[in-house]
């Protein structure tokens, strides 16, 4: 009987939501008894501020096409790991000399610590990820269109 | 041991107990899209906790993955609830009469957005050229724009494929990602610009 | 090194993410894998109204744009199942979960029936609050024991991953797995669906065994 009830419930789909929504809510709340959660120092990829740097938040490399160390998973995986992120367009390397500012907008010129993780070291999220996009902007022309 | 990563789980956590809350008590469909939206902010919250280069570099795909998701739902939510943008006619202010804008702020952030490449290049040229398709009352090719998507994605998939078996042309993979990401982002945002344009014309 | 899965026996590497093929996930790859190949190649079913009390019956009317629209959803599907099944990082199992989710939604919502959209747009918004457990779960991952690498975790030599970040992990999964649950049962009754709809209900079956297996693992 109650798993009859149980089904009937879950039958309407208008209930959906808000049970998973429920069941989110339980474990967010169980979250509390678990939490002292012990932080690994022992970390990818760390992150280190040089405060001088004209790249501000974003300095990791030094001299373009000079490979630095950055702590991946598997270095030797990608023998190109470093080269990625001391790159900087000529436009990027010369805005980085004339003004402090060239760190904010890093992520405007190929190269940098995020494109270093994103396209090389773990590239397979970033296709992953892209098709994901993809995927759904297919779905959302196909029902704008079929309208 | 509360150390300073607790401290900040225990508040995102605070926070996702309300967020879902608030979701599981809505009924109101358009509601529950809103509250998603705002639901999505503690997953970032959460992974940028981690506090290294690599928490920035998982944030962009799960933002990514939020923001599609929603596109695909909130046209949905259209189709089902057969919400159609309807014709504006003749606002009621005084008009001057329509004239082209100049083509030179549209080539000027077309050109600048290449000059910046990746991501935010994308961005500003994309506004540049949906600038151009407003302005210009432009009947723009749906097809052609979806097709140039789909070549600038496989560039960015071939890009990867470089950067994981020829690793020592790795710079010709990161001009094929950024060339390929630039293009991608243009061509979002001029989709997105139109799909919503296109009836008023 | 041993788990659940077995050892695992091949390893392709993609810098930090490495995709692996044990016994059993070996045969989870086959199977999606051989599903996907059925959905290209099968013949979509047609469905017929027969009329109570009479012999009247027709067939319903389906766009073949709309079942190129499903068939290509469904590839999809099983293309993402494929990579759910084999990859050996964390991050990446839960990115290519939330793609089973959003393509799920994609096989249900090319449908024209209005009941069906609201059906998809449910299982949609469960589809989308599913990625926040997904995500933290796997960002706890990282912070407590520093890798994302399931040959990391198996190791034995990390901390312990916290229970609660399996746990999200899990609700995470049910989430964007629950498709099978109701949009396919609104689907089934009012719109012609296999064989893309039982694409729905595998993608999601898979993606329930091979959590069982990631989160015995660290």
């Amino acid at each position: 009987m109650i798993i009859r009830k149980i089904s009937h419930f879950l039958c309407n789909y208008e209930n959906i939501m808000p049970l998973f929504a429920g069941a989110c809510t339980l474990l967010f709340i169980a979250g509390f008894l678990f939490l002292p959660i012990q932080y690994t120092d022992n970390q990818l990829y760390p992150k280190t501020i040089d405060r001088n740097s004209s790249l501000d938040p974003y300095d990791r490399g030094g001299p373009p096409f000079t490979q630095v160390t950055i702590a991946a998973q598997y270095m030797e995986n990608s023998p190109a790991a470093g080269l990625v992120t001391s790159y900087l367009t000529p436009f990027s390397l010369y805005l980085s000399r004339t003004t402090p500012h060239m760190g904010t907008t890093i992520v405007a010129h190929p190269g940098g610590i995020i494109d270093e993780i994103l396209y090389n070291t773990r590239g397979l999220d970033t296709v992953v990820e892209a098709t994901i996009l993809f995927i759904a902007f297919a779905i959302a022309s196909y029902i704008y269109r079929k309208v | 041991m509360w150390g300073n990563y607790s401290y900040g789980l225990l508040v995102i956590m605070i926070a996702a107990v309300i967020a879902f809350f608030a979701l599981a008590r809505e009924h109101d469909d358009l509601h529950k899209l809103l509250l998603i939206d705002l639901v999505e902010i503690i997953s970032l919250g959460i992974i940028a906790l981690l506090g290294t280069d690599l928490a920035e570099a998982l944030i962009l795909p799960g933002l990514t993955v939020g923001i599609a998701e929603l596109l695909a739902l909130s046209q949905i939510y259209c189709t089902k609830e057969r919400i159609r943008a309807a014709p504006v006619k003749g606002l009621n202010i005084e008009v001057i009469t329509k004239a082209d804008a100049p083509l030179i702020l549209s080539v000027f952030l077309v050109v600048y957005g290449m000059v910046l490449s990746g991501f935010t290049g994308g961005a500003v040229a994309g506004l540049g050229l949906v600038f151009l398709f407003i302005s210009r009352s432009y009947r723009e090719e749906l097809n052609l724009l979806e097709m140039a998507s789909g070549i600038s994605w496989a560039l960015w998939i071939f890009a990867f494929f470089v950067f994981m078996f020829l690793p020592e042309y790795w710079f010709i993979a990161l001009m094929g990602a950024a060339i390929g990401i630039l293009l991608k982002v243009t061509v979002k945002m001029s989709l997105v610009g139109t799909m919503w344009g296109e009836n008023h014309g | 090194m041993a788990s659940i899965g077995g050892i695992p026996s091949y390893i392709l590497e993609f810098g930090d993410e490495l995709v692996y093929f044990t016994p059993y996930t070996i045969t989870l790859f086959l199977l999606a894998l051989t599903f996907t190949v059925l959905v290209i190649i099968s013949r979509p079913e047609r469905q017929v109204d027969i009329a109570f009390g009479g012999d009247a019956y027709r067939a319903k009317e389906i766009s073949l744009s709309e079942m190129r629209f499903r068939r290509f959803m469904a590839i999809a599907c099983g293309l993402a199942s494929m990579g759910a099944m084999v990859t050996g990082d964390i991050f990446n199992f839960t990115l290519f979960t939330a793609m089973v989710g959003i393509t799920n939604v994609g096989i249900v919502a090319a449908v024209k029936s209005p009941h069906v959209q609201d059906a998809a747009y449910q299982y949609g918004l469960v589809a989308l609050s599913a990625t926040v457990p997904l995500f933290a779960g796997a960002a706890v991952y990282a912070a407590a024991t520093g890798s994302l690498s399931m040959i990391e975790l198996m190791k034995g030599t990390l901390p312990a991953v916290p229970l609660i970040a399996k746990a999200m992990l899990v609700i995470g999964v049910v989430g964007e797995g629950m498709a099978p649950f109701y949009a396919a049962k609104a689907e089934m009754f009012r719109a012609p669906g296999a064989p893309y709809v039982i694409m729905c209900s595998l993608s999601s079956l898979l993606i329930f065994l091979r959590v069982v297996e990631v989160v015995l693992l660290g």
